[in-house]
């Protein structure tokens, strides 16, 4: 109603008015009128940072995005184009930014791209020395969390929202008294993640020098406690190690899990790949990153809960977590390391591995590395450092530097001491900033939660209202570290500085920022304290130059130059090393077992229990989604007479209905399913943290369309830390086992199938051999061996002939092993193609597409001249591959698959484009002789595809450079290709799995790759969106596409580099010479589908000896 | 030779007997059961499709690799059924076996209310329905045609083929019959709509010359569909490369189980029609006994092929078939292929060699719906073998789901 003259609601109307609310004279304008920065508006004090430019672009754009999701047809929408285009930003073209991706405090570098101002894909930064290039599965979702709709939005007050400014007065509040002097005598407690962030520390410690009285803890729930401390106990000072194992001929790991686990787990896969990538005719190469079979190394591993490096290894022994300390100390009395603790008894296995084991890494003296696990205790630690000390190993493959962490102390023992404060009514102000949350993660025993409701005042920063939030009376929500400036440092030390790529979606601040936004001390925005820290420390360094050249440059890249933790040169045993022992390990009664309390491979401590990817991508080695379960060995799981279920139908894969047991633990119990594991030491129990979680959001972790837990909650699993103590934070003796009547559906994309079948007829054992497998000892003398098709061995030449890049290999079955050098090389001489040089070996494979519809001639130059004929292919290395699952996410996240659920994946209707099989050889009744064997397989992407010809409406097809495309607008969804793909890759939409209607996921997919709807199917494409751009950047530049120019996602990700994609057209592309190499075989290449995708057999490098001593 | 017909019936009694059926509307109480159970069973079709259409085929128990469920079961198994009528109406009539006269018509009825059903399986089964039409060659500007080495066009072809033949045979067998209920008419609308159907009929011996002649040249016609349909919907396994689908065997041992099936739907049908409305006079012991003697041959061919499929797959040596089929008999799901074999083979295999069987109504009607439950399983254990394939890790199980799938038999009760 407009407003009139006479209007009796407005006394004394103004003669101009500026809004309705001043017309209407309402206290509320009045007030709004006084405040000069309307609420929630936030400040800008630098106006033409890059942040700024940041700011800008990411709000306006993702307000566009926001909008273009309306249900308005195409052709109705505005478009509107820049005024003034932004610098560098090309509508889409993406672009990279440098940044960090923190977990548990370490970061490693990673390299993100952004499609019109939004950040979509995570990629590993090449220059970073905990990723050269490589990310965990965990960095790949790190971008879904961004876009999280259960996000905390805004400050609250007892959960109501409330202003930032309020919730920082309330704070400043507290600090400062009426003049704005800093309140003494108040107690004073801040409480954080384990940082290792510097820009971070030096403003925590300038907090700590305007408060002296307060105190700063950082607790993490899976930390490094151990490490630091065995560390400190080893050379008497706190110290950081990391290991070189490239240089490593022999590695032990006792229960350490350095494939899968720690910071710089990415870039150990990296180099302990490197000595296991066998090849014939590729030489090591400068960075050495493939070896000869003589020069693989060989790694040991005593573990209990079977790990990724355990599975990856040549020797694994199954052993309690308690007993690797007996075993570790064994190993050192036999090496002879001067003032090692007396052994204890051991099993009788494990006392088979000692001689072995000790003559081996004496043959290597200098050139091995024994290294501990995080789980296990500091005197483990020592011995081991001892032995590496004892070996000559420090030095030249172990190094021992200064601590990377800001303030190395035990997290464990400080919240310990917090808790009793708080509980002691000695603390009257807790500030928890962020990256942690103690109400879920702390020791049982501790009753933090109880706690820390005696503290009178409570602040939370956080990322989610989370269980912690939801004992704090304040609460600011925390900026993801995509949306603000940061810097951390990895497993080296190196430190990268976190650049945000979008203004923060819902106003968060970081940790920095709020510490200075409190203590109104300097710069507030988190780039001015990254940058202001950063130049200080550039003067104080002396670094060479200017600031503003190095800033910029090292931005750009992502790194700090030289920022590494100092090596201690020459370091040296303390002389009270070996003091501290843990005590002779308990006899376990007959029902007792030992409990082992891991993190969650992929929910960590719970902080991704609202991550869709992380959730449902199966765990590495037990392949279960969505659950968390008691994992126990065959013989135990037979004490208790467990059931495993699969009804009627038999379900080897996605259901399976089994036991639910009661867990107890020091009086505590939880209940569980209980999952039978090979692998898994009798006698043991592991759980896995992080499930639970009450407070994790409504639309992952608490979504009850995924029905209840074992326990009937609306969680995500049973929560492990129920029955976790401060003590005995890793394992712990005691426990017990009881089963339930209860059963419980697990989401297991794939029981316990072993690669063998047998036939009921004569008791044969039928071998499909999906993996091949071998020992270097085996390649040595037949390298052809993974050629041999078990089902028409005597066909092996003609199979092997017709995978694609093999032509050129000489026949398998004249079992001479191949010349090396020029002469049969990819690269040797053709004068006319099929002349010289062809003499022995045939022609060249220069077949283009043999089904293809389209002109093979119709290339890149639209000239008529005979481009490159690309024959896009991909190999995969199973020697290297961890089966660690960041290519399934890192495939998710590019291609904007979606997350089905529980219930969806129990049915069979994962839609991973690739997946790891993983296999076991072996019984499940032996641990010791178990082995486990993964193989990602994504679509093979057949020159004869069978999933072609029976397409009805040709919705997929091959295309001139020999892909198997889908198109998605043709499919009528018959599902005939799924049927008759035999590798199974091809996903079908049974249902609506898109999520179309929540908003802020929108802004995360990529933009690159349709969105599917239901009744499609789909499937890898290779990355298709990824050649076509890298085919028109070298059209326009006139030039061919370089080896190595397209990388697949997958690719990209692999922590180890067992994928390597590129164009068999190119005779110097390196998926050319992997293809060239004897042990790469096809799967499934008997059926003659000709794949492009093909594997590099899985080699092993078993010791003789202790082979023998296993046997006796 | 036997009579064709019982108890001195002549042109005028066996007018009488078949008209009065249709034309005086009174049903016996069977009859109502049957089409309220079958009409309720329709709507439970209508709102189960409805349900389908929105959400997608995902409310089935399909998943990869079991793509396919109960929709191409049911498909493969009404399009047998379907090939019953055909063999009557077109092979018996060029092989001029006479008895063929009394369960013709009903047959072909029953063949072409059974690919009705059959037709609308694949139709529902896809993952966007609405553009079914897509299977057809149609001239459109994206200039694509239907992908003609994909066995699944093929079968368009066939099916579509297949029904509009069986509908013309049928309507043009149908003429003189028509003609009768005209001139039996009772009222004028029975009248009007049974002389407009009739096309003119006067029975003159020139419209007998013409309709047999047409009819013998649509029986030519319709020869090759016996054989040329089922051997095309057996192509949609046997051109794939799924162990155990992928066979030669596949054609010949498909038609011969649609024969076995589609005889046993005829006489499961014609003898509760014969009871209730007592017409043993002219669907006689006899015709139950060579309807019987058929399905003895056609089930030991299709017995055949199931020793042929297991023979073949030990003697090829190949892993895949072998796992394959030790999967499908000792495997989670060998209950199905054990339920196959006693129903398709053990039970009326044994019973069918006795005269006193042939000719009992309940023992035969026992035996002909052990045939189709058996006839079902055989497609129900071809399509699970997707459950088994190459890649170890990718075998999952089925989960059958109720919905939608009962849906099929609804309509087939209304065809009587």
């Amino acid at each position: 109603m407009p407003p009139e003259a006479n209007d009796a609601a407005a006394p004394n109307p103004p003669q101009l008015w500026r809004g309705l609310e001043e017309y209407m004279d309402s206290p509320a304008f009045h007030e709004a009128m006084a405040n000069e920065f309307p609420e929630d508006a936030a400040e800008w004090t630098d106006p033409v940072s890059r942040r700024n430019f940041l700011t800008v672009m990411g709000a306006g754009l993702a307000l566009a995005g926001a909008a273009g999701c309306t249900p308005r047809p195409a052709s109705m929408r505005k478009i509107v184009p820049y005024t003034r285009q932004p610098e560098q930003m090309v509508p889409g073209v993406p672009l990279f930014f440098a940044s960090a991706a923190p977990l548990a405090g370490y970061a490693t570098g990673v390299l993100v791209r952004s499609h019109e101002g939004r950040p979509v894909k995570v990629e590993g930064n090449p220059d970073h020395p905990s990723s050269l290039g490589g990310t965990s599965a965990i960095d790949q979702a790190s971008v879904l969390d961004l876009y999280d709709p259960d996000r905390s939005k805004t400050p609250t007050r007892s959960g109501t929202p409330v202003s930032l400014d309020e919730a920082v007065h309330a704070v400043r509040a507290q600090l400062f008294d009426a003049t704005g002097q800093p309140k003494q005598a108040v107690r004073l407690r801040v409480l954080s993640g384990a940082v290792t962030s510097p820009a971070l520390a030096d403003r925590v410690a300038a907090f700590l020098t305007q408060f002296p009285q307060a105190k700063w803890t950082q607790f993490e729930p899976c930390g490094q406690d151990n490490v630091r401390e065995g560390t400190r106990r080893a050379f008497g000072r706190d110290a950081a190690v990391n290991y070189d194992f490239k240089q490593a001929d022999v590695v032990l790991s006792l229960d350490a899990d350095f494939l899968g686990d720690g910071p710089g787990h990415v870039r150990y896969s990296r180099d302990f790949a490197a000595r296991r990538r066998v090849r014939d005719s590729i030489p090591a190469g400068a960075d050495g990153e493939y070896v000869k079979p003589e020069n693989m190394s060989r790694l040991y591993v005593a573990e209990c809960m079977p790990s990724q490096t355990g599975s990856a290894a040549d020797h694994r022994l199954p052993i309690l977590s308690g007993q690797v300390e007996a075993f570790a100390r064994a190993v050192a009395a036999k090496l002879g390391v001067a003032g090692a603790p007396a052994a204890g008894t051991l099993p009788d296995a494990a006392q088979k591995w000692i001689d072995p084991l000790v003559k081996d890494l004496q043959r290597v003296r200098g050139k091995s590395i024994v290294v501990a696990g995080d789980s296990q205790p500091p005197a483990v630690h020592a011995l081991a450092h001892a032995i590496n000390n004892h070996l000559g190993n420090l030095g030249t493959t172990v190094f021992v530097t200064a601590p990377v962490e800001a303030r190395p102390d035990g997290k464990m023992l400080a919240l310990a001491d917090l808790v009793r404060e708080m509980a002691a009514n000695a603390v009257d102000v807790l500030l928890v900033l962020g990256g942690t949350n103690p109400a879920y993660t702390a020791p049982v025993d501790l009753d933090c939660a109880g706690a820390v409701k005696n503290v009178p005042f409570r602040f939370h920063l956080g990322s989610h209202q989370d269980e912690t939030a939801g004992t704090c009376e304040w609460h600011i929500n925390e900026a993801h570290y995509l949306e603000t400036w940061g810097d951390g440092r990895g497993h080296d030390g190196t430190v990268a500085i976190q650049q945000p790529l979008i203004a923060p979606l819902y106003n968060g601040r970081s940790a920095a920022e709020v510490l200075a936004a409190v203590t109104l001390a300097g710069d507030t925005d988190g780039y001015d304290i990254v940058r202001a820290y950063w130049r200080k420390r550039f003067a104080d360094e002396k670094r060479a130059g200017v600031f503003e050249q190095f800033w910029q440059e090292t931005v750009r890249l992502g790194v700090v130059a030289n920022s590494a933790a100092p090596r201690v040169e020459k370091p040296t045993l303390a002389g009270g090393w070996a003091e501290g022992a843990s005590p002779a390990y308990p006899t376990l009664g007959a029902d007792e077992y030992e409990i082992n309390f891991r993190p969650d491979p992929t929910l960590f401590d719970g902080r991704f229990a609202n991550n869709g990817w992380l959730q449902e991508v199966p765990k590495p080695v037990t392949r279960i989604c969505w659950d968390n379960a008691a994992y126990v060995s065959a013989a135990t799981a037979k004490k208790l007479d467990l059931d495993k279920d699969f009804r009627w139908t038999g379900g080897e894969r996605g259901r399976t209905e089994v036991s639910v047991v009661t867990l107890t633990y020091q009086g505590r119990s939880i209940k569980l399913p209980v999952w039978l594991l090979p692998g898994h030491p009798d006698g043991a129990i592991t759980v896995h943290l992080g499930h639970g979680r009450e407070r994790a959001g409504a639309h992952v972790g608490n979504n009850p369309g995924q029905g209840p837990n074992a326990e009937g909650k609306q969680v995500r699993g049973s929560n492990a830390f129920a029955l976790r103590t401060a003590a005995t934070p890793a394992f712990g003796t005691g426990a017990k086992l009881a089963k339930t009547t209860d059963h419980y559906l697990l989401a297991c994309v794939q029981a316990n199938w072993v690669m063998t079948q047998v036939d009921p007829l004569n008791g044969t054992v039928i071998d499909r051999a999906p993996v091949r497998r071998g020992t270097n000892e085996q390649y040595k003398t037949n390298p052809w061996f993974a050629k041999i098709t078990p089902t028409a061995a005597g066909e092996t030449a003609l199979i092997s002939q017709n995978i694609p890049g093999q032509a050129g290999a000489r026949n398998p079955e004249s079992g001479t092993v191949r010349q090396r050098g020029t002469q049969y090389g990819p690269d040797h001489d053709h004068s006319n193609g099929n002349g010289n040089g062809h003499e022995g070996h045939g022609h060249h494979d220069d077949r283009l597409v043999p089904l293809t519809m389209y002109n093979p001639n119709d290339r890149l130059y639209p000239d008529g001249s005979r481009g490159p004929g690309r024959r896009w292919a991909m190999a995969i290395d199973l020697s290297a591959c961890t089966g660690c699952s960041s290519c399934m996410v890192a495939c998710q996240s590019e291609n904007n698959s979606p997350v089905v659920g529980k219930h969806e994946v129990t049915r069979g209707r994962d839609m991973y484009w690739i997946r790891i099989d993983r296999y076991y050889e072996g019984t499940p009744n032996e641990p010791d002789a178990t082995r486990t064997y993964f193989q990602p397989v994504p679509c093979q992407q057949c020159e004869k595809a069978p999933c072609e010809i029976v397409c009805p409406v040709a919705a997929t097809a091959h295309s001139a450079d020999g892909l198997n495309d889908m198109v998605y607008n043709r499919c009528v969804g018959t599902r005939y290709c799924s049927n008759n793909c035999p590798y199974k890759v091809r996903r079908f939409n049974f249902l609506s799995f898109q999520d179309w209607s929540t908003e802020s996921l929108k802004l995360g997919r990529n933009p690159d790759v349709s969105v599917r709807s239901r009744g499609v199917m789909e499937k890898c494409t290779y990355c298709v969106q990824r050649i076509r751009y890298g085919e028109i950047v070298a059209e326009r530049e006139h030039r061919p596409i370089r080896d190595g120019e397209v990388r697949t996602a997958c690719q990209t990700a692999c922590p180890s580099g067992a994928i390597v994609f590129g164009d068999l057209g190119d005779p110097a592309s390196l998926v050319g010479k992997w293809k060239a190499e004897p042990s790469n075989y096809g799967l499934l290449a008997e059926l003659n589908t000709m794949p492009r995708t093909t594997y590099l057999a899985s080699l092993r490098n078993p010791n003789q000896e202790l082979v023998d001593a296993l046997k006796r | 030779m036997h009579p064709l017909v019982q108890n001195k019936h002549d042109l005028v009694s066996v007018g009488d007997a078949i008209g009065n059926v249709v034309l005086d509307g009174k049903h016996p109480r069977g009859w109502w059961i049957g089409f309220l159970a079958g009409f309720a069973m329709l709507q439970v079709l209508a709102i189960s499709v409805a349900w389908l259409f929105y959400m997608g085929v995902g409310i089935w128990g399909i998943n990869v690799p079991t793509a396919w469920g109960f929709a191409i079961i049911n498909f493969v198994w009404w399009i047998g059924i379907g090939h019953a009528g055909t063999l009557i109406s077109a092979i018996l009539l060029l092989l001029h076996q006479k008895w063929r006269t009394s369960i013709n018509r009903f047959s072909e009825a029953m063949t072409i209310f059974a690919v009705m059903c059959a037709g609308v399986f694949p139709l529902i089964h896809m993952g966007r329905p609405w553009f079914f039409y897509w299977l057809y060659p149609f001239p459109n500007i994206a200039g694509m045609y239907p992908q003609f080495r994909s066995p699944l066009t093929w079968d368009v072809f066939a099916v579509t083929t297949y029904f509009t033949i069986s509908l013309v045979f049928w309507y043009i067998g149908l003429i003189p019959d028509l003609a009768a209920l005209r001139d039996q008419a009772r009222n004028k609308w029975q009248r009007i709509g049974y002389g407009l159907l009739s096309l003119g009929w006067r029975g003159s011996a020139i419209h007998w010359r013409r309709y047999e002649k047409v009819y013998l040249l649509l029986g030519g016609l319709s020869t090759p569909l016996v054989l040329s349909v089922h051997t095309v919907v057996s192509f949609d396994f046997a051109v794939s490369i799924v162990p155990l689908w992928h066979a030669t065997i596949f054609p010949p041992f498909f038609v011969a189980g649609a024969i076995y099936s589609g005889f046993a739907m005829v006489v499961a049908l014609a003898i509760p029609i014969r009871h209730w409305y007592k017409l043993e006079d002219l669907f006689t012991d006899h015709h139950m006994d060579i309807m019987a003697k058929v399905m003895l041959a056609t089930g030991f061919l299709v017995t055949y092929g199931y020793f042929s499929e297991i023979w073949m797959a030990w003697y090829g040596h190949s892993l895949y078939e072998w796992g394959t089929t030790i999967e499908r008999v000792f495997g989670p799901y060998g209950w199905s292929y054990w339920a196959l074999i006693f129903f398709n083979c053990a039970f009326p295999l044994v019973a069918l060699w006795s005269r006193k069987v042939r000719r009992s109504e309940f023992w035969l009607e026992m035996v002909c719906i052990s045939v189709l439950i058996g006839m079902w399983f055989e497609r129900y254990v071809i399509v699970i073998t997707l459950t088994r394939d190459q890649v170890p890790t990718e075998m999952r199980e089925l989960l059958p789901k109720k919905q939608g799938g009962g849906g099929g038999h609804s309509i087939m009760e209304n065809a009587p």
